[in-house]
């Protein structure tokens, strides 16, 4: 997992787990995990569901994660157990993301970059291919989508992906091989014959 | 380049980090957790990380009732009586430890190129929760292939073979193809239990529980409640449910309400009077009796709206049907058994929409529209509340 950390408050030494048992005693040290670990999982929401989702996921993510730091045990990475909070409130967004992924498909649009795209350079082979994935991305189950986006927007190991979602590793390598499977029907044939 | 690099081009300029420090500027979660959950008040026990639960096969299959699908009904009955006959036993209603609730959801699609030859598709998924008094709870989400909505397109499915895939028109125009996915494999639902989050159109449990139970004093808290509440605008602009006038009000504050009404941890006496708010709201009417989408009878409450789209999320229209909003009730109870999103007037015509990121010029047309072929009263979505109820019995763990 990606750290970002400040110098002079003392906590940069600390693993997460210290740093979620002193957060119980000082509730404001917690904010050096927001430090830690906000940007990665920022970015991975907004990519999966937009600007807007990801200012809310994220806020309430850490606020769980907060409220719920005596039940962290620390057998799992901290940032494994925020993901899988962050992941379940994904998953409560399925059903935009997948109109999203849609409306991408059908339309050569992408939703989620409402807003972003005057700031995108080259776009081209985002639009020839980006369309024909969402396609694909919006016919994945809601497990199929969370492994795979995990690994391929996540930059998470197939282990760091099993933690997250609670799954054995040979379940998430299934999930994220059918997942393939069908990611690579949809791009044209000379590029997945590769 | 395989699929995964494919994968990884996509939505790039969505990917850059932003500074921790920029973020905690703009994402204030430590307001979110004390308003949230207060310290000294506790839930239940939480199972942070849970195994895949599987729930059975078909074990919640929607049967779309042939009346709910045409959308007659019969019998009408003033509307005031029914709201406040369901407001009243709303307030009768037990209460419990645990709000706990099943929804099913559910899109109509049209495939097939005429009206002699077309089939209607039902896309669905689901979730089931449950949420404790102080916000803290546990939710699963539920996958469910497409099926044909009725017996009849059932049969015309087969005739076309069974295609796992089906093909749909692209609505804006652009000449691509959508599919929706109707294999058998995705029959039996998959889940996990997880937390869930406590915000409910910008309200927090604990908030909820503290909404005044006077109709009147409750509508002028929920008019005060701020998000982006326009169909479609082309900036996200934050303002309060009173900015809004006219049936833009009705169908922002009807948001709220049904909140309340449906996955929202609301005591007996907010949801009496959120039923009571409702029945003040203008062009609101009572249109009879009908079976939801489970099957199950119960008095219509219709509210007029001219779009159907999630509110604050896009930037141009979505559709060119009109179309209206009715609430499925069990006066008896004042559960609200479903939302149904019916045709009021189907599509018609075209309208250019600008052009969209890739600067192709957009334009909705009627024969691409999922509701082409459907009639005044037709299905157009809905969702449906199978559990929605206060109980003692904590979540499975």
């Amino acid at each position: 997992m990606a750290m970002v950390s400040h110098a002079g408050d003392g906590l940069d030494d600390l693993e997460d787990a210290q740093i979620v048992a002193a957060s119980l005693r000082d509730p404001e040290k917690f904010g050096e995990l927001f430090s830690r670990h906000a940007s990665r999982l920022h970015a991975y929401i907004r990519r999966r569901l937009g600007s807007v989702l990801a200012d809310d996921l994220v806020s309430e993510t850490f606020a769980i994660a907060f409220r719920q730091r005596e039940r962290y045990d620390g057998r799992a990475d901290f940032s494994a157990w925020l993901w899988g909070i962050a992941s379940n409130l994904i998953a409560k967004h399925h059903r935009h993301e997948t109109r999203m992924y849609r409306a991408f498909a059908r339309t050569g649009v992408d939703p989620a970059e409402d807003g972003v795209a005057e700031r995108a350079g080259d776009r081209a082979e985002a639009a020839v291919l980006g369309p024909q994935l969402a396609r694909a991305l919006a016919s994945l189950g809601t497990q199929e989508r969370n492994a795979v986006l995990m690994l391929a927007w996540g930059e998470l190991s197939y282990t760091e992906i099993a933690t997250v979602l609670d799954l054995p590793l040979g379940t998430v390598k299934a999930k994220i091989h059918r997942a393939r499977k069908k990611l690579r029907k949809a791009l044209p044939l000379e590029m997945s014959d590769e | 380049m395989n699929e995964l690099d494919a994968l990884r081009r996509m939505r790039t300029v969505l990917a850059q980090e932003e500074h921790p420090e920029r973020l905690a500027q703009r994402i204030d979660w430590q307001a979110a957790a004390k308003t949230a959950l207060p310290p000294s008040r506790r839930g239940f026990k939480i199972p942070l990380m849970f195994a895949a639960a599987t729930l059975a096969a078909g074990a919640l299959v929607v049967y779309v009732q042939s009346d709910v699908v045409s959308g007659r009904s019969t019998a009408v009955v003033p509307q005031g009586n029914v709201l406040l006959v369901a407001a009243t036993n709303a307030e009768k209603a037990p209460f419990g430890k645990y709000w706990h609730t099943k929804t099913i959801m559910g899109e109509i699609n049209a495939v097939g190129p005429t009206v002699a030859n077309h089939y209607k598709v039902d896309s669905r998924q689901g979730n089931e929760a449950y949420t404790d008094r102080n916000g803290m709870g546990v939710q699963m989400f539920v996958d469910f292939a497409d099926v044909p909505l009725t017996a009849q397109d059932r049969k015309k499915w087969q005739a076309a073979g069974s295609p796992e895939w089906v093909p749909i028109p692209d609505p804006i125009g652009l000449g691509r193809v959508l599919k929706l996915d109707m294999s058998a494999r995705n029959q039996s639902a998959q889940g996990w239990w997880m937390p869930t989050g406590d915000s409910f159109h910008g309200l927090t449990s604990t908030q909820i529980a503290d909404l005044p139970t006077d109709p009147k004093a409750l509508e002028n808290v929920l008019l005060g409640l701020e998000g982006n509440w326009r169909a479609y605008s082309s900036k996200a602009e934050v303002e309060p449910i009173r900015a809004l006038r006219g049936q833009e009000r009705v169908r922002a504050l009807s948001d709220v309400v049904t909140i309340l009404l449906s996955k929202a941890p609301a005591p007996p006496a907010v949801r009496a009077a959120a039923w009571r708010v409702l029945a003040a709201q203008p062009g609101v009417q009572a249109a009879g009796r009908a079976t939801d989408p489970l099957g199950r009878t119960g008095s219509v409450i219709s509210l007029p709206l001219e779009t159907t789209v999630p509110l604050g999320l896009f930037t141009a229209p979505q559709q060119l049907g009109k179309y209206h909003r009715q609430l499925i009730v069990n006066p008896d109870t004042g559960i609200l058994l479903a939302i149904v999103d019916r045709v009021a007037s189907p599509p018609r015509g075209r309208r250019e929409i600008g052009s969209g990121d890739d600067g192709r010029p957009r334009v909705l047309e009627a024969k691409n529209m999922p509701d082409r072929f459907s009639r005044p009263g037709d299905l157009a979505s809905y969702q449906a509340f199978e559990v929605a109820e206060w109980t003692n019995t904590p979540p499975p763990n």
